[in-house]
């Protein structure tokens, strides 16, 4: 009867599947890349799109296996998804109320951040797995009736391995924002408005200071063999190694969950 | 059943203040024991839902303390096995079933499933276990808000406004479910707007008022204080009025014909009767004297 933080995520697993909106937001999520992967594959196809990538070159990109490599990689792009899914979790609870019978259950508070952060963890790399295994199907049924390089095992295994670790410390983060903005509207806005309009500006402006935040440690995390030049991501011209990304969102993690842990979830809940 | 303690709950001293300028509980200070139902009574607005939150730790007192058996809340081991507590009837997921918002608690207090089906069709939403709360009327809601409180089989029940909703069927089953906790050894504590809600349920009472306490003990050191208000009816009652106003009653002709006798208990009003031959066609306690001492002492009637 004991194991506490097992039974905790056993609780936020129920929480997370017995409501419509993460299962939305997963589908959305696998679609999207899907979409993107696929619209790569198009744009590049020979007689397709007649001016778009093959305007340089008479090659056909599709005999490129970089670039089958960076559609494949649109995995990554799902990890924006499981910042949502993380934020839905965390604020979801104060939305509805539901915030209450989870402290009466859990009085430690923090116990219950960690474990949705455990929770959200797993979930970004069953996303990454489900993501990658359709972007993969939707691939090979548009390269159907083109001559393509092949898609290697080593190509799929480095772009599991990088979006399972982008997905994994998106959707903690995830978590973690929504711990400090508990207002779901308030948490959701100001986390797009910074992936979206606020990091690119910074980055742009302030290139040193670009690879230190958090949508670009995403890429350095993400970084571990495909190269993202042929999706035109804007990617600065340094940036972290894997293992840098990895430990910079950990630590973007770790500090939110820190300080949501002494200010707003130490709250009254009334 | 087998025979429980359940913990003594306890306020010491309790306050808290949200912002500087409302204080919602105000050195509040009580004791609710094992085996009793226990009546926590004030107007709407006078703080018995932040005393509740106090001592579900969901509230943290600006001073004083809130405990189960000498505990805070949160340092409880087990807290849903000591304490179940129903706050209000909106903390579900609309979109939720109200078998799943059970199940959900049932892996967080470690429990087998099996719990939840037990609990919805004990409280009477085995029907209704697989839609979505937002389909729930008030009353179903504050049935499953119930079944959120007992799962855990608690030694104690902390309950707001219990019988919000519910029908009058619902609300004689959870007189009926209350009391038999108490007498198996639970600690009961419901709190209401209105002690006529409560009077035929509860043992003991407390009264709070703006955040204070006004009164707390048995509800029938409460009841004593009202057979102070006796309606008499009797054809002599010009001579058995003046005999009582010598005694010290104060009596005052009511619309009805009957005289309303204050200060005089019923069987020293029948004695006097008895003792003048004086003709007596009724003799009771004011049917409403406990509200109306109730209002009186949370300023209700203002």
């Amino acid at each position: 009867m004991r194991s506490g933080s097992g039974r905790l995520i056993l609780a936020e697993w129920r929480k997370t599947t017995t409501t419509k909106l993460p299962w939305v937001l997963t589908i959305i999520a696998v679609g999207y890349s899907a979409l993107q992967a696929v619209l790569l594959i198009l744009l590049a196809a020979p007689g397709l799109m007649s001016g778009f990538a093959n305007t340089q070159s008479t090659d056909n990109m599709l005999m490129s296996s970089d670039y089958l490599g960076a559609a494949l990689a649109q995995v990554g792009t799902a990890a924006t998804f499981t910042l949502l899914l993380g934020i839905v979790a965390m604020t979801g609870e104060y939305r509805h109320m539901t915030i209450t019978a989870t402290y009466l259950a859990s009085p430690r508070r923090s116990r219950v951040l960690i474990a949705k952060m455990a929770l959200y963890a797993l979930i970004g790399a069953a996303v990454a797995l489900v993501t990658l295994i359709v972007v993969t199907v939707a691939m090979l049924i548009a390269l159907l009736p083109f001559e393509h390089a092949p898609l290697t095992t080593d190509m799929w295994l480095s772009v599991l391995l990088g979006s399972v670790i982008g997905l994994v410390l998106f959707g903690v983060l995830g978590v973690s924002i929504g711990a400090l903005i508990p207002n779901q509207v308030a948490a959701i806005v100001t986390a797009l408005l910074w992936m979206l309009l606020l990091e690119p500006v910074l980055s742009l402006a302030f290139p040193k200071v670009g690879m230190w935040l958090p949508q670009q440690a995403l890429q350095a995390a993400m970084d571990v063999g495909v190269r993202s030049e042929f999706t035109g991501q804007f990617v600065a011209a340094d940036n972290l190694p894997v293992w840098g990304g990895i430990l910079l969102l950990l630590a973007y993690a770790a500090v939110f969950g820190a300080i949501a842990s002494r200010t707003t979830l130490s709250r009254d809940i009334t | 059943m087998a025979q429980l303690i359940g913990p003594t709950i306890r306020a010491e001293s309790l306050t808290k203040r949200f912002g500087r300028s409302v204080t919602a509980v105000s050195d509040l200070s009580f004791t609710v024991e094992p085996g009793r139902v226990t009546g926590f009574l004030g107007p709407n607005g006078s703080g018995k839902t932040t005393t509740l939150r106090c001592l579900l730790g969901l509230v943290r007192p600006t001073s004083g303390r809130a405990t189960i058996d000498g505990h805070a809340y949160a340092e409880l081991d087990d807290p849903m096995r000591a304490v179940g507590g129903a706050l209000e009837a909106s903390g579900f997921h609309p979109g939720r079933t109200g078998r799943n918002h059970l199940r959900v608690l049932a892996a967080a207090a470690g429990l087998p499933d099996a719990r939840a089906d037990e609990l919805l069709e004990f409280v009477g939403l085995a029907g209704a276990a697989r839609r979505r709360v937002a389909e729930y009327s008030l009353g179903m809601r504050q049935r499953l808000a119930l079944a959120t409180a007992l799962i855990g089989k608690p030694g104690a029940l902390l309950l707001d406004e219990p019988a919000n909703g519910l029908d009058p069927e619902g609300i004689a089953w959870l007189r009926t479910f209350l009391r038999a906790r108490a007498a198996e050894g639970a600690t009961v504590l419901v709190s209401s707007h209105a002690l006529a809600e409560v009077q035929q349920t509860v043992d003991d009472v407390i009264i709070i008022n703006k955040g204070q306490l006004v009164h707390s003990g048995p509800l029938s050191d409460l009841a004593a204080r009202h057979t102070a208000r006796v309606i008499v009816r009797s054809p002599d009652a010009d001579d058995l009025m003046a005999v009582l106003r010598d005694a010290g009653a104060n009596a005052e002709a009511r619309s009805d014909g009957s005289w309303l006798v204050v200060g005089l208990a019923p069987e020293q009003i029948g004695h006097a009767a008895a003792v003048g031959r004086y003709e007596l066609h009724q003799l009771s306690p004011e049917p409403d004297a406990l509200e109306r001492l109730f209002l009186d002492m949370t300023g209700g009637l203002e």
